[in-house]
């Protein structure tokens, strides 16, 4: 097909010029911010030159935060990608009631994220939550734990609740992959004598290379920007244990008021990620014959 | 002989997946919407019965009859759909031009597009706060609206890009030859054709502004302004939790999405799996 320059142009331009300026001016705002010092919204203060950046890699706050991202990363990429494969290969299957399964799964991921704290923090209640009820009948626990009091279980409770909130949309676009696949394939992989095991990895998995770097770009992006759920359950802690870098720009920006030192963590946190999208699209990015 | 025991081994792994995500899935919104029915006693009771007990509409008259349930419901409801609206024609024409014209540098929008994702968030909260100090912006409904096409139009696009290849370039060609203008092609022939794909679309950009909650707790301060998820979180902050009160808040907060969802909800699901990402 021949190129369309300047309407293509002209057709994208109004998105771009909507997303660069909510995008690239505040980012300006941000950068000139972190070469000040500034703390209380609306006060000036005076310039510092790279000195927010100095101090802000030398404090144990800021590694504590971005390993607590990276560990949050990991293991949501970890459970998602587990619960996703599960409902995805599932609803791909025939069974009765498949239809309204397939409609309904995604019922986690439309209801509002403050809903999905509510859900949690009553189910995972200390003192009356059905899970803690249920796992003392079935005799694997004594007595019922709190499920947010130690640093571990905190952590690793977030990871799973907001794995349940997003795994039955990405195991949507997964079955988009999956419906794709030339279902002759698995037949002709039948006649070759390859178990269902052998199809998932022969011919499933490579099968799903450009839904899954979508997932692994956009599905990382999106786990790291992950605010509220964290914040509405634990506020970070116990001892800063969930305190993610969302969480700690959050804090610094409007619970300390210190916004020079938030917005030089926002710009670091925007370089991490530009370079990490960088690397990933230049390695990952599947040659479309289009 | 084989074939008989491989199809009784997916078998139990459906049968066990399907249980699996029948209790993972499903079963935490059975049991909200039941305990929103309980009696406060029940609700906080020690000892967890699956099949209630009480049965009390107490905690949903006091959140329709006896808060600011409403003026939140129609914050959200004005805010969600101006911002569905302006994604929809923002990412329509987006994607028309990205995967129907073609142009030098469209491969770069594409994943520039997708990277998006990595700014939006909590990165973008100080510097926006203080942006629309300047202009004027916190406390409206536009500030809100700004945001969330930001957030929901990329995906958008993503999404978009199946149904417009489905369409036939032929199509449009024959058009063209018949003497149609570039307005009455996507007019008459585009928009129609896409249709289910704007449909899904608008469920996304819908649900992503009716659950957004981070910028609508910083950029609204005023009350007569605050959206559903904000005054849901209200409650969840308080240190004695009124739980019959937040259980049923949780429900009729949830309603308006269900309620789209059933309506137009096969579109959206369908959109995401049919629309093949070739």
């Amino acid at each position: 097909m021949k190129k369309n320059n300047i309407e293509g142009w002209l057709f994208v331009s109004p998105l771009i010029i909507w997303i660069s300026l909510v995008i690239l001016v505040p980012i300006y705002i941000a950068f000139e911010l972190s070469l000040f010092n500034v703390k209380i919204i609306g006060t000036s203060g005076k310039f510092v030159g790279i000195d927010n950046y100095i101090k802000l890699l030398g404090k144990s706050k800021f590694l504590n935060a971005s390993l607590n991202s990276l560990y949050w990363i990991i293991g949501n990429a970890i459970c998602q990608t587990f619960f996703a494969f599960t409902i995805a290969l599932t609803i791909n299957y025939k069974f009765p009631g498949k239809k309204i399964m397939a409609n309904w799964i995604i019922l986690s991921f439309i209801i509002p994220t403050v809903v999905v704290v509510v859900i949690w923090k009553l189910m995972l209640s200390s003192s009356s939550g059905v899970i803690n009820s249920v796992l003392i009948d079935i005799g694997l626990l004594d007595e019922a734990t709190g499920f947010f009091s130690s640093p571990n279980k905190a952590f690793i409770s977030l990871v799973l609740i907001n794995s349940w909130r997003w795994s039955p949309f990405l195991a949507l676009i997964i079955l988009s992959g999956l419906n794709s696949i030339n279902r002759e394939m698995y037949d002709a992989s039948k006649v070759d004598g390859a178990n269902f095991i052998q199809q998932f990895f022969f011919i499933t998995f490579p099968n799903l290379k450009s839904v899954l770097f979508v997932l692994g770009l956009v599905g990382t992006l999106l786990s790291f920007n992950i605010f509220d759920i964290i914040w509405l359950i634990t506020k970070g802690g116990p001892s800063s244990a969930t305190t993610t870098l969302p969480l700690l720009i959050y804090e610094t920006a409007f619970t300390k008021f210190r916004i020079s030192q938030a917005a030089t963590l926002s710009i670091i946190t925007s370089f991490l990620l530009l370079l990490f999208s960088i690397i990933f699209i230049k390695s990952m990015a599947p040659n479309e014959d289009d | 002989m084989k074939m008989i025991k491989e199809n009784n081994i997916k078998l139990i792994f459906l049968s066990l997946s399907l249980l699996l995500i029948i209790l993972i899935f499903f079963f935490p919104f059975f049991w909200i919407i039941t305990s929103s029915f309980k009696s406060p006693e029940e609700i906080i009771a020690t000892s967890t019965t699956i099949i209630p007990r009480s049965f009390t509409l107490e905690h949903y008259n006091k959140i329709l009859f006896n808060s600011d349930f409403f003026i939140y419901l129609k914050n959200s409801l004005i805010v969600s759909f101006s911002s569905m609206i302006t994604s929809i024609i923002l990412s329509v024409s987006a994607a028309y031009g990205l995967h129907k014209l073609k142009f030098y540098g469209n491969k770069f929008v594409e994943y520039s597009l997708l990277v998006t994702y990595a700014f939006p968030g909590v990165i973008l909260l100080v510097p926006i706060y203080l942006l629309f100090a300047k202009v004027n912006l916190l406390n409206s409904y536009f500030a809100l609206i700004i945001v969330n096409v930001l957030f929901a139009t990329p995906f958008a696009v993503w999404m978009l890009k199946a149904f417009f290849k489905l369409i036939p370039n032929e199509i449009e060609e024959a058009a063209y030859i018949d003497g149609a203008s570039r307005y009455i092609v996507i007019s008459r022939i585009i928009v129609p054709l896409a249709a289910p794909g704007i449909a899904s679309v608008s469920i996304f950009c819908f649900i992503i502004s009716w659950t957004e909650y981070l910028f609508a707790s910083i950029l609204i301060s005023g009350d007569n302004l605050k959206t559903l998820p904000v005054g849901l979180a209200g409650i969840v902050g308080q240190y004695q939790i009124d739980w019959g009160f937040l259980l049923s808040g949780a429900v009729l907060a949830s309603l308006p999405v269900i309620l789209l969802f059933v309506f137009i909800g096969k579109y959206f699901v369908s959109g995401l799996t049919e629309g093949a990402v070739k």
